[in-house]
């Protein structure tokens, strides 16, 4: 089966997201959080096209906007924000809309997608960036082996659950359900 | 056996201690965030933490029948072996600085002398549970480690004298053999032991160290992250740097290799899912049933098998 990048972003945020996207198909509000974001994405898009190559520490490269990636042997497809292709190699590049440090999900959401750029190119990547939206902050996260074995691991976690269709855990921060669009589904959290 | 080669010191240096500053660690993965998920504990079970760190069973069951159903077998003879070189070591290690406190910088002779003549760790009772062949080789292994470690004090400590002319005793017991041996930690913070002990660390970049003698496997490094979670916790300042000695013997020759390793997200995560993970199968007694297939050498095949 096919699974999707932003599936290992929501998996590692509370796998039971993936669960109620795959398992148990339910009817998602669509929040106007996630539209806000839709429309920040659109925004930071313009803007990125007359910029310089400063704030990612590269003197040149071009810049390739909201690439379709798929692997058949990792089993993950997913568009890809932004990615820029210069002499040295080429990185991927996640537009976050956060003020606060990137979380983690958003690390290996970014690694996922370095392992998919990858494949593309044939080349090896070794650094992606999280553009931090608020700040206009690029944070850079180095692409390591440990990070590529955590990422497949997920993966495998997220076909097991959905092969087994076992209900997950709740996450163990309460402060993640209060924006979820899957709220309703939740009764024993909420 | 924990001191670095030059090779691997420039490993460090120019390698690893750079890069883990820059790598830049998630701070909810940072042991002072204890209080807080994912590291505070979820069960109030307290573990070991090899018992946490150790996979040899591929399901745990060993873990299950030792805390659950209170089923202790006899170590096997690896797990002697390997306590009882641990021991030699650390006698080595611990005489030496013991003999440059007392004896004192201006008879260093009588330093470099004394450790010469010191005998290997007395470990007859320990050996009592080994074959005769065995305990032969072991008493073999041992008296080669000694001998091999207090070789490597001395020339470490006639390097700092010649370097050094107007050194102290303290200083020149730090810089001769900076770790500390079997430093005790108290674990509970992240529902760990209170009375956890690691191998070794350095003082100069704190470094968690761990000896195995044995094959190198990939859970060994939950080891020093666990470790160094725990320093973290306790002391509040980043532990970046794990350091795995393995220790094999080659006829009558010591062989040492060493696994330094950034100890990275991924490591912590890893981690504390199997802590958590083990918490949950004892505090709900939860029997994981038989792996597919035992490892050679369980001591707790009789146990799982009849």
């Amino acid at each position: 089966m096919m699974l999707k990048v932003s599936d290992v972003k929501q998996f590692l945020y509370c796998p039971r997201v993936v669960y109620f996207t795959y398992v148990m198909p339910v009817h998602r509000k669509v929040t106007r959080k996630m539209e806000y974001g839709k429309e920040e994405h659109l925004e930071i898009e313009r803007l990125e096209r007359r910029r310089g190559f400063r704030s990612y520490d590269l003197s040149e490269g071009e810049r390739r906007y909201r690439t379709k990636l798929c692997s058949e042997r990792l089993g993950v497809e997913g568009v890809l924000d932004m990615h820029i292709v210069c002499g040295s190699g080429c990185f991927p590049v996640e537009f976050k809309n956060t003020s606060r440090h990137p979380g983690l999900n958003h690390k290996y959401q970014l690694v996922c997608y370095a392992m998919l750029l990858e494949e593309q190119y044939g080349k090896p990547v070794r650094h992606g960036f999280l553009y931090l939206i608020p700040g206009k902050r690029v944070h850079v996260v180095e692409i390591t082996p440990n990070a590529r074995t955590f990422v497949r691991k997920t993966l495998d976690q997220i076909k097991m659950m959905i092969a087994r269709e076992s209900f997950p855990p709740a996450p163990r921060r309460p402060a993640r359900c209060f924006e979820c669009e899957y709220r309703n589904y939740c009764a024993d959290v909420v | 056996m924990y001191f670095l080669t030059e090779e691997e010191k420039k490993h460090l240096l120019k390698g690893l201690l750079p890069r883990s500053r820059e790598l830049g660690i998630a701070e909810e993965l940072r042991g002072w965030n204890w209080p807080a998920p994912p590291l505070q504990p979820v069960y109030d079970t307290v573990l070991a933490l090899y018992e946490v760190a150790n996979s040899y069973c591929p399901t745990n069951r060993d873990l299950y029948l030792r805390r659950v159903r209170r089923v202790f077998p006899a170590p096997s003879a690896a797990m002697v072996q390997g306590r009882v070189l641990h021991a030699a070591l650390v006698h080595v290690l611990v005489s030496a600085k013991r003999l440059i406190y007392s004896v004192g910088v201006a008879q260093y002779q009588t330093i470099c002398r004394e450790l010469q003549e010191l005998g290997p760790v007395n470990v007859e009772s320990e050996l009592q549970a080994l074959a005769p062949e065995d305990a032969a080789d072991l008493k073999r292994k041992v008296a080669i480690v000694t001998e091999f470690e207090k070789a490597r004090i001395i020339s470490r400590i006639q390097e700092i004298l010649f370097k050094q002319p107007y050194i102290g005793e303290d200083s020149l017991a730090v810089l001769a053999i900076p770790v500390i041996v079997e430093q005790k930690l108290d674990g509970s913070f992240l529902g760990l032991s209170p009375n956890l002990s690691t191998d070794a660390f350095t003082v100069c970049e704190p470094m968690i160290v761990d000896l195995k003698f044995g094959e190198r496997r990939d859970f060994h490094r939950l080891t020093t992250t666990g470790y160094a979670l725990v320093m973290e916790s306790l002391y509040e300042f980043p532990v970046n740097i794990g350091c795995l000695v393995y220790g094999s013997f080659r006829g009558d020759r010591l062989i040492i290799n060493k696994d330094l390793h950034i100890i990275d997200d991924e490591l912590r995560q890893w981690f504390i899912e199997s802590r958590d993970e083990k918490a949950r199968m004892v505090y709900e007694e939860i029997d994981p049933g038989f792996p597919a297939e035992c490892y050679q050498g369980c001591h707790c095949y009789a146990a799982c098998h009849g």
